[in-house]
């Protein structure tokens, strides 16, 4: 317990730092639990209350996902969302499991990393667009889209992963009973949720706190994955009122998820035959996939290649999605390296997005004086 | 020519995005974003690169107040609201402070609606709020006097009582 509070005493200072110097928070959550944890000083371990914890961190995570995710409005815009969404995920998606699958992983295991190294972390990019002033620029709304087809993916991927080691047919037909069941209570039940949620006593944050818990619980008892069940909760809440929801569950998902990362710091471990080569290669290829799907989107999308280094610029950093993916399917070894490659990419993405106007820049009046340059009867 | 186009758009874990394109061919774009700040962009014509300002939902407020055009000083409040429905018609609502020369006098006895045709619809007297004040209150120096009318009314108002 002692080291629980020492974890927490550490995240509050770093996420001070964090805020002080606009610099992602996640990354420095997870190197302090290495740091504390088994791989370092080994002055924090995970016990059944940080498990508690964490576990609590990734459901409101995934809860708040479901809340955001606005279905009619993908429907609305298909070709903004596909376009962009699609390209994303051949090539970094493709890139992220063929060089896993190379690199010694098995099928399944590349799997899983190349999931990890192709989705986005919604949270830093959102994040640093609002913070850098980035929100104007039309590439901001294509990167938005990407994001959200990725959450798309994400649950695709949870429920592919999950289903593999079931009886499908059961599985197929628990999940859509579960699904129907939790539409139908958000849909009938409308006026009695938003008459819970306008409260203004203690009842609407226990009700959600609640609704997850149990949700979770139930969808454990049935055997069917808790993290799609908690989603789709977040989904059709979002029919009533998503932004009561969304004040309510806040304070949860914000202090849980920090322990979420922590804990997974803490769990990560050197010594059972990490190779640094292999992770150096993923590190590397992580942020070169970016930009080459990059580059894609914004040749296709805006037509010129500036926008391709802004979209890469702001795309870089994984974060608690790919955690999410290494803590629930990962081995100790691809938890290691999902953990190293989120610290890389979020610290370099961090940097990108802060200074891609002014690289964009730099390579701008370096062409024009190259055609300066160039020009037969300019200058003298 | 074309009227200024506004579009508003709802952006998944950002907020809302309205944008005007202006006559000038430069655009503005405002979002409200989820953590609860407003950025204004403002983008040259042909330019590439936006220029931006953070600001508090009561420094936008007050950005609002400013470009509806109504009256504003260092610490007293206007707001102009355009009903475009109403053959444009523009009612504007201002706070003043009530000097010391009008302290003690009724609206009845300051003969403000007859005057002016502006009307005191609330009173802010020690934190506390005196709605709709009959022609017998009497102000106090410190209070703060809420007054709605048509924008040349407020002005009547604003010289021949808050002067006397």
């Amino acid at each position: 317990m002692e080291g629980f509070i020492i974890a927490l005493f550490v995240c509050l200072v770093l996420a001070l730092i964090s805020k002080y110097l606009s610099v992602p928070a996640i990354p420095f959550y997870i190197l302090a639990g290495i740091v504390l944890g088994q791989a370092g000083l080994g002055i924090v371990e995970s016990d059944k209350v940080s498990t508690f914890f964490s576990d609590m961190g990734l459901l409101f995570l995934l809860f708040f996902m479901g809340l955001e995710m606005k279905l009619d409005r993908i429907i609305a815009n298909p070709s903004k969302v596909l376009t962009g969404g699609l390209i994303g995920l051949t090539v970094d998606m493709g890139i992220g499991f063929i060089a896993a699958y190379l690199l010694g992983f098995t099928l399944m295991e590349a799997f899983v990393v190349g999931a990890a190294f192709y989705i986005t972390s919604t949270a830093i990019v959102i994040t640093s667009l609002i913070e850098n002033r980035k929100l104007m620029s039309r590439e901001a709304e294509t990167i938005i889209w990407v994001t959200v087809f990725e959450d798309l993916v994400l649950i695709i991927i949870l429920a592919v992963l999950s289903a593999s080691d079931q009886n499908l047919l059961l599985f197929f037909v628990k999940v859509a009973l579960a699904l129907a069941f939790i539409y139908a209570i958000s849909l009938y039940g409308k006026e009695f949720l938003i008459s819970i949620l306008e409260r203004n006593d203690e009842i609407p944050i226990l009700f959600t706190f609640a609704a997850v818990l149990t949700t979770a619980s139930v969808a454990i008892y049935l055997e069917i994955p808790e993290t799609l069940m908690v989603i789709a909760l977040g989904a059709a809440f979002a029919i009533t009122d998503p932004d009561a929801f969304e004040q309510h569950a806040r304070p949860f998902r914000d202090v849980f998820m920090v322990m979420f990362f922590v804990f997974f710091g803490v769990t990560i471990d050197f010594v059972s035959g990490i190779d640094w080569f292999v992770v150096a290669i993923i590190c590397t290829l992580a942020i070169l996939s970016k930009l080459i799907s990059g580059m894609i989107i914004g040749l296709v999308i805006h037509g010129s290649t500036l926008s391709g280094l802004e979209i890469w610029a702001n795309m870089i950093s994984r974060g608690e999605f790919s955690i999410a993916l290494a803590v629930l399917y990962g081995s100790p070894i691809i938890a290691t390296t999902i953990a190293i490659m989120v610290i890389v990419t979020s610290i370099v993405g961090a940097f990108t997005a802060k200074y891609s106007t002014w690289m964009r820049r730099g390579i701008i009046s370096h062409s024009r004086k190259k055609a300066l340059m160039y020009r037969p009867h300019g200058g003298k | 020519m074309s009227a200024m186009a506004l579009r508003s758009l709802n952006l998944p874990g950002i907020g809302t995005k309205y944008e005007i394109e202006t006559d000038k061919g430069d655009t503005i774009a405002v979002f409200f974003t989820k953590t609860g700040t407003i950025q204004m962009y403002t983008l040259q014509k042909d330019s590439q690169t936006p220029s931006a300002a953070v600001m508090t939902p009561v420094e936008a407020r007050r950005l609002g107040n400013i470009l509806t055009g109504a009256i504003i000083e260092a610490d007293q409040e206007s707001v102009e609201i355009a009903f475009s429905a109403l053959a444009d018609l523009r009612i504007t609502i201002h706070t003043y402070f009530i000097p010391k020369s009008i302290t003690g006098r009724t609206i009845e006895d300051l003969q403000i609606r007859a005057k002016t045709g502006a009307t005191i619809i609330a009173v802010c007297r020690h934190d506390k709020n005196i709605i709709n004040p009959p022609p017998t209150f009497a102000f106090e120096t410190g209070d703060a006097a809420l007054v709605i009318g048509e924008s040349d009314q407020i002005k009547k108002f604003e010289r021949e009582i808050m002067v006397e």
